[in-house]
């Protein structure tokens, strides 16, 4: 139980000893031919909590998901949403989740209020239910305007609640968002992670996928996900409180010489980071020291309390802005606080 | 479940085929020029050699039968672009179990020829044919029949594609063969040996000539031969579709290979 959730009241944790986790993965991998894009997922998700997976492009975010939702058959492992095998009880598991898809899964040339409606008819609804609850969906959402348009002519950010809507059509016990918000600008994202904090309020668990920092940090818990491995798991402060302290970040006019000097000084760098880092219990007292002494002209300091990114970097020596995409893979892994598995 | 996931997928694609409604006049040309560029073309040519009727009547069937087999393959396509992008996978994902999404597919895609076919039939009277209430009655049995089977064909092929380029060639590679072959065009009774026993192995040729012995009492195979056929091959067509799709568990569209025989 994440000693941070807000709702982990005595009720509730007497009612996650007898009810089954909302996701439970064992051993779960997936190969995409060569490519293994799963190497071993160990995960618990509790029931009503907002878990999110964080990870660059190309971690096996979208693969997990589409296992979960029972798009894809897993190689070796096992997953279970609500108690449900994804395998062996297919059916069960189709009726209770919800997902956004990181892609489009709208028909883009029916209107709105078609696409639920349809949405209804295929979970079963008869005609009138399923357009009643379309309806009352899209008021909830604030789109009842917009919905007689067809769903191409709407704004990005329509669009994406768009797709939430047609997920929780029929109001499922558990919601799967993968990307939910990828591309839109900062104000559509508020908007809609505005919608899913009312529904995590309401006890739906949310599992979802970003990498937005900033996104994640509303989870309850973290899992770090990188090249098919969970590389931490915890609640977002207790991420942050791995690193000790705070973050210095330096632009130097040799990084090399730099590193080599900190190195010998006893500062823990980053061997793989593309830039210099370091951390340090007491950053600000210990920045003035650094700036006389460094052999070499130090052009930018940057003192700040670690993001979620800085623990992302210190576990995979790798960051996962666009900014670190070059940076190259492997090494540093597994750092002094690197077995993160609970 | 099955049944409303049949109901819920033919609404789907009865939805987006309404969108494109201007198709139904759109396709009308195909038929029109081979009934009335071929046909004038070729019928003055044949002279009476058609053994009693003119030649317009005669093809008018066939070209039906063209119009409703078009059709059938375009509404099959959409399986192929479906599983690229956009709703299908949200229909996946959904309960609906998998044989309902087939057999919806047959049923939308039958649907929609069956409606190019009632477009395409007012033109019999241009083209000559006496429009009778008893054979017109038999004919509208037999385009049923006919966009079922034409339906299944490319339902059963178009669930093995993932390619949207891949799939019109091959259909087209193999749809106007089984077109010409037919008989659509020409009487199969004084046809080469070779064409005639082909025509036994053509679905096509079947069902335009159980249409054409609706409309004009000629029969090249015996009606109730082609009806046994065409209701055999449904229902192979629509076992090979359902397997299909219930098979393919790990089939959203990322990174699949165009075509897949093992499916
Ligand atoms: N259908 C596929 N075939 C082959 N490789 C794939 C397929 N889908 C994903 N991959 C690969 O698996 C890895 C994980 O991809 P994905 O799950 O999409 O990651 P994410 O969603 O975290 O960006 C990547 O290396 C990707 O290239
Ligand atoms: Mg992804």
């Amino acid at each position: 139980m994440p000693a941070a959730a807000p709702t982990s009241d005595l009720a509730n944790v007497a009612d996650a000893a007898t009810t089954p986790s909302a996701v439970e993965v064992r051993g779960l991998v997936k190969r995409y031919g060569e490519v293994e894009a799963l190497r071993g997922i160990d995960l618990t998700v509790n029931t009503g909590e907002r878990f999110a997976l964080l990870g660059p492009n190309g971690a096996g975010k979208t693969t997990l998901f589409s296992i979960l939702a029972t798009l894809r058959t897993p190689t070796a492992g096992s997953a279970r949403v609500l108690g449900r095998d994804v395998v062996t009880e297919r059916d069960a598991v189709r009726r209770e989740l919800g997902i956004v898809f990181q892609e489009p899964a709208i028909e883009q040339r029916l209107s709105g209020r078609d696409n639920l409606l349809l949405m209804g008819l295929l979970y079963g609804l008869p005609t009138a239910a399923a357009r009643r609850r379309a309806d009352e969906i899209l008021t909830q959402l604030g789109l009842a305007e917009s919905a007689g348009r067809p769903a191409k002519n709407l704004s990005g950010g329509q669009r994406r609640k768009l797709e939430l809507a047609r997920a929780l059509v029929t109001d499922p016990k558990i919601l799967f968002l993968d990307e939910a918000t990828l591309g839109l600008d900062v104000d559509a994202r508020r908007g809609f992670w505005s919608h899913v904090r009312g529904l995590a309020a309401t006890g739906r668990t949310v599992f979802f996928t970003t990498h937005y920092m900033e996104e994640a940090e509303v989870a309850d818990r973290i899992a770090l996900i990188d090249a098919g491995r969970i590389v931490a798991l915890d609640t977002p402060r207790a991420l942050k409180a791995r690193l000790g302290g705070g973050v210095i970040r330096l632009k130097t006019d040799d990084d090399a010489q730099a590193r080599t000097w900190l190195t010998g000084r006893g500062f823990a760098t980053d061997a793989d980071a593309a830039e210099l880092m370091l951390v340090h219990a007491d950053p600000a007292a210990v920045l003035p020291e650094l700036l006389r002494h460094l052999p070499v002209k130090v052009l930018r300091a940057e003192v700040h309390e670690p993001s979620l990114d800085d623990v992302f970097l210190k576990l995979t020596g790798r960051g996962f802005g666009s900014e670190h995409a070059s940076a190259p893979p492997g090494g540093g892994r597994g750092g002094p606080n690197g077995r993160g598995r609970p | 479940m099955m049944l409303r996931g049949i109901y819920a997928v033919v609404v789907l694609d009865m939805k987006r085929f309404w969108l494109d409604r201007a198709r139904l006049i759109a396709g009308l040309a195909q038929p029109l020029l081979y009934l009335f560029v071929l046909g004038a073309g070729i019928g003055s040519s044949m002279g009476g050699s058609m053994g009693g009727g003119s030649y317009k009547p005669f093809i008018f069937p066939g070209v039906l039968g063209l119009s409703q087999l078009f059709t059938a393959t375009f509404a099959a396509i959409t399986i192929v672009f479906d599983r690229q992008i956009g709703f299908f996978k949200a229909v996946l994902v959904s309960p609906v179990p998998r044989p309902a999404i087939a057999l919806g597919k047959i049923a939308a895609g039958a649907l929609q020829a069956y409606l190019q076919g009632l477009v395409v039939l007012p033109f019999a009277w241009l083209a000559g044919v006496p429009l009778g209430l008893g054979p017109t009655l038999a004919l509208l049995g037999a385009m049923a029949l006919a966009s079922v089977t034409f339906s299944a064909m490319g339902v059963a092929v178009a669930a093995r594609f993932t390619s949207t380029t891949v799939f019109p060639i091959v259909s087209n590679a193999v749809l106007l063969p089984m077109f010409f072959l037919s008989g659509a065009l020409y009487p199969l009774m004084t046809a080469p040996r070779w064409m005639q026993l082909a025509a036994h192995l053509d679905p096509v040729a079947y069902a335009v000539d159980l249409m054409r012995g609706a409309l004009l009492g000629r029969f090249f195979f015996n009606p109730w031969l082609s009806l046994g056929a065409l209701t055999a091959i449904i229902a192979l067509l629509t076992w090979l579709a359902v397997r299909i799709f219930n098979r393919g568990e790990d089939d959203s569209s990322l990174g699949a290979t165009n075509f897949n025989w093992r499916r």
